[in-house]
């Protein structure tokens, strides 16, 4: 290694790790706040807890005094089945327009990516008259729906993409062992498309997450409150209560996080590919 | 073990018309190559008999059984891609053994089939590697070995040997050779390449913008093209076209006369292949040297001729020609293939044709 490559690997280091620095920054600056008094918060937001400071009240008043455990539940439902929905039928639809040649085959392509474009939310009086005529206000099920669709678009434009580099030769050659139509899909296209999977996984689980939006308009009964809505609860209209907010914060990451240790190795594949000869 | 029968196959996408009147029988136990250049059909009518694409018009027998409207696993084929499209995510074993086990075979019926295709194809140590870790020519055989254990009637072959390279390419192109010896199974193998086309063909089939230009042997479509297209497309270096006309029954070239031919009066194409020139002090074929190729035991002289036009002849390895030295080449008169306006060729009068 040349003294000028190693310089420019350092270089590149130092920018990689600055960025983390600064990415991580709120999350630490959560963490330690969320195991401090009300004092040490104002005191000084930026000092690690100390004996004076340190306190698990917010933690004990999150998951003791409040309903947390039913809006994490909540949170969990409505993100684990509109994930595993949209990642069905974002798989299912790409596939289709990737494989086959039918009349309207782009037209059908363009409207269901132009979600991608066009917010869900511009939708949503329209949206909040139909969960309510269906009967479906103040249940998972109205946030579940939505969130699918809110999902749909960029999942269908990204399998697209990759289902479009599967080898034709590979489908025929499933075609000839007898595979059915479905079989093909599910156990040669959907197997091969792993990594795409775990990409498409994490970069829609994030948003519907972290959503308050949808849970505020549509499901804002006590039974049906996600975790974002449910953190709201701590922040009085004269007094917040900073220490329960920042550990419902903390412990509302350990989903995400949990998922992106999980996919993460399929994840960088997934972003990668294409762009490293694999 | 089974016929193939092709009649009046064309196939059209929207008003694109790029297979028509397609009719050919191929016997049982036959290998009949299908040649052409890329566009010309030849991977269009083999998916076709294969079921991925849909018949327009005519229909297809595979042995006496009508199979056209019959999904691609019901026809009794086996298909081998030029990508070899192994599924990735499984062992080679898993690969031989899909199709079986997706027709519910029994077990110990699988387990005996895919070792005696791996045994066929010396496939033993490498079972339980993924695809990633085979080599080119390996997964080849892999893919031919997937073929096997369905035991088709017939085999599909789509130019499964382009992505090898070419040392890779004449080992797999006699072991193919051999496989075909040793099943015996009717198989139709589709490929660009004419000198694989002559080494592995009992009959080549030669296709053109989706038409059937000839079908014969190796050694009919080498003496006997039916015309000017199938005679440059068969043999290497392709054969030399150039413009000569007819006087009174005689080819001439020139001042020279060349050949006898039953050809009326007029211009006419002359074919001569690169192997059949000699040199010739006296020769009737006078020209530059332009490029000079030496072989080893060959060499490859490409003249510019005094009365326009290029021709490339194939010599032994005895003589060296420096470029811009001047070169006589004489032509054997029972070789020369005449070719009228169209491109057809006339047949030689019938003292020349015994010869030939």
């Amino acid at each position: 290694m040349t003294v000028r490559t190693r310089l420019s690997g350092v270089a590149v280091h130092a920018v990689l790790l600055a960025w983390t620095a600064l990415a991580l920054f709120p999350l630490a600056l959560i963490l330690i706040n969320s195991l401090k008094s009300r004092k040490g918060i104002f005191g000084d937001a930026l000092a690690l807890p100390n004996a004076e400071t340190f306190t698990a009240k917010g933690y004990a008043s999150v998951l003791t005094n409040s309903d947390f455990p039913l809006y994490f539940g909540n949170s969990l439902v409505v993100t684990g089945v509109a994930l595993a929905l949209i990642l069905l039928f974002g798989a299912m639809a790409a596939h289709a327009l990737s494989e086959y040649r039918f009349p309207g085959d782009a037209l059908i392509g363009l409207y269901l990516i132009i979600g991608i474009m066009v917010p869900i939310r511009l939708g949503t009086v329209a949206l909040l008259e139909l969960i309510v005529d269906l009967g479906l206000a103040n249940t998972l099920t109205a946030l579940i729906l939505v969130y699918t669709a809110q999902g749909l678009p960029i999942a269908i434009f990204i399998f697209t993409e990759f289902l479009r580099s599967v080898s034709r030769e590979i489908k025929d050659s499933a075609r000839i062992d007898g595979l059915s139509e479905y079989r093909i899909f599910l156990e040669v296209v959907l197997p091969l498309v792993r990594p795409v999977i775990a990409t498409v996984a994490v970069f829609s689980m994030i948003p519907i997450w972290n959503d308050l939006w949808f849970p505020l308009i549509l499901s804002p009964g006590e039974g049906t409150r996600t975790v974002t809505l449910g953190v709201q609860q701590f922040i009085g209209q004269y007094t917040v209560d900073w220490g329960a907010v920042l550990a419902a914060l903390s412990v509302a990451i350990l989903p995400v996080l949990v998922m992106y240790v999980i996919f993460s190795r399929q994840l960088i594949r997934g972003i990668t590919a294409g762009a490293v000869k694999g | 073990m089974a016929t193939l029968d092709l009649k009046g196959i064309g196939k059209s996408f929207g008003d694109t018309e790029v297979i028509r009147g397609i009719d050919l029988a191929v016997r049982d136990g036959e290998l009949v190559v299908f040649v052409g250049p890329s566009g010309c059909g030849k991977s269009t009518m083999l998916r076709m008999i294969a079921g991925l694409e849909t018949v327009s018009a005519g229909e297809i027998r595979i042995g006496e059984r009508r199979v056209d409207h019959l999904p691609p696993t019901d026809r009794g084929i086996a298909m081998v891609f030029q990508s070899y499209a192994l599924y990735p995510h499984k062992d080679v074993r898993g690969n031989l053994g899909f199709a079986l086990k997706h027709a519910k075979v029994d077990p110990v019926e699988i387990e005996r089939r895919v070792n005696a295709a791996a045994e066929i194809l010396e496939l033993g140590a490498l079972m339980d590697r993924k695809p990633r870790e085979l080599s080119g020519g390996q997964r080849q055989r892999v893919a031919i070995g997937r073929a096997i254990v369905r035991e088709p009637e017939v085999f599909l072959f789509d130019e499964p040997l382009s992505n090898l390279d070419a040392a890779l390419r004449v080992h797999m192109r006699v072991e193919i050779l051999k496989l075909h010896q040793r099943l015996g199974n009717t198989m139709v193998y589709v490929t660009h390449d004419q000198v694989e086309a002559m080494t592995l063909a009992d009959r080549i089939v030669v296709f053109r913008a989706g038409a059937v230009e000839q079908v014969g042997t190796p050694l009919e479509l080498y003496r006997e093209p039916a015309n000017r297209f199938v005679a440059g497309f068969i043999g290497s270096p392709a054969m030399n076209f150039l413009d000569a006309r007819v006087e009174g029954g005689r080819v001439r070239l020139g001042e020279a006369a060349v050949c006898d031919t039953r050809a009326p009066d007029g211009p006419v194409t002359l074919g001569l292949r690169p192997e059949h020139l000699r040199p010739d002090e006296a020769g009737p074929l006078v020209g530059r040297v332009s490029v000079f190729e030496h072989l080893g035991g060959e060499s490859f002289v490409h003249l510019a001729l005094e009365g326009g036009g290029t021709l490339v002849a194939k010599l032994d390895g005895e003589r060296a020609f420096a470029p811009g030295e001047t070169c006589r080449l004489s032509i054997a008169p029972d070789k020369c293939h005449v070719f009228d306006a169209e491109g057809r060729r006339i047949r030689p009068p019938a003292a020349a044709e015994r010869a030939a």
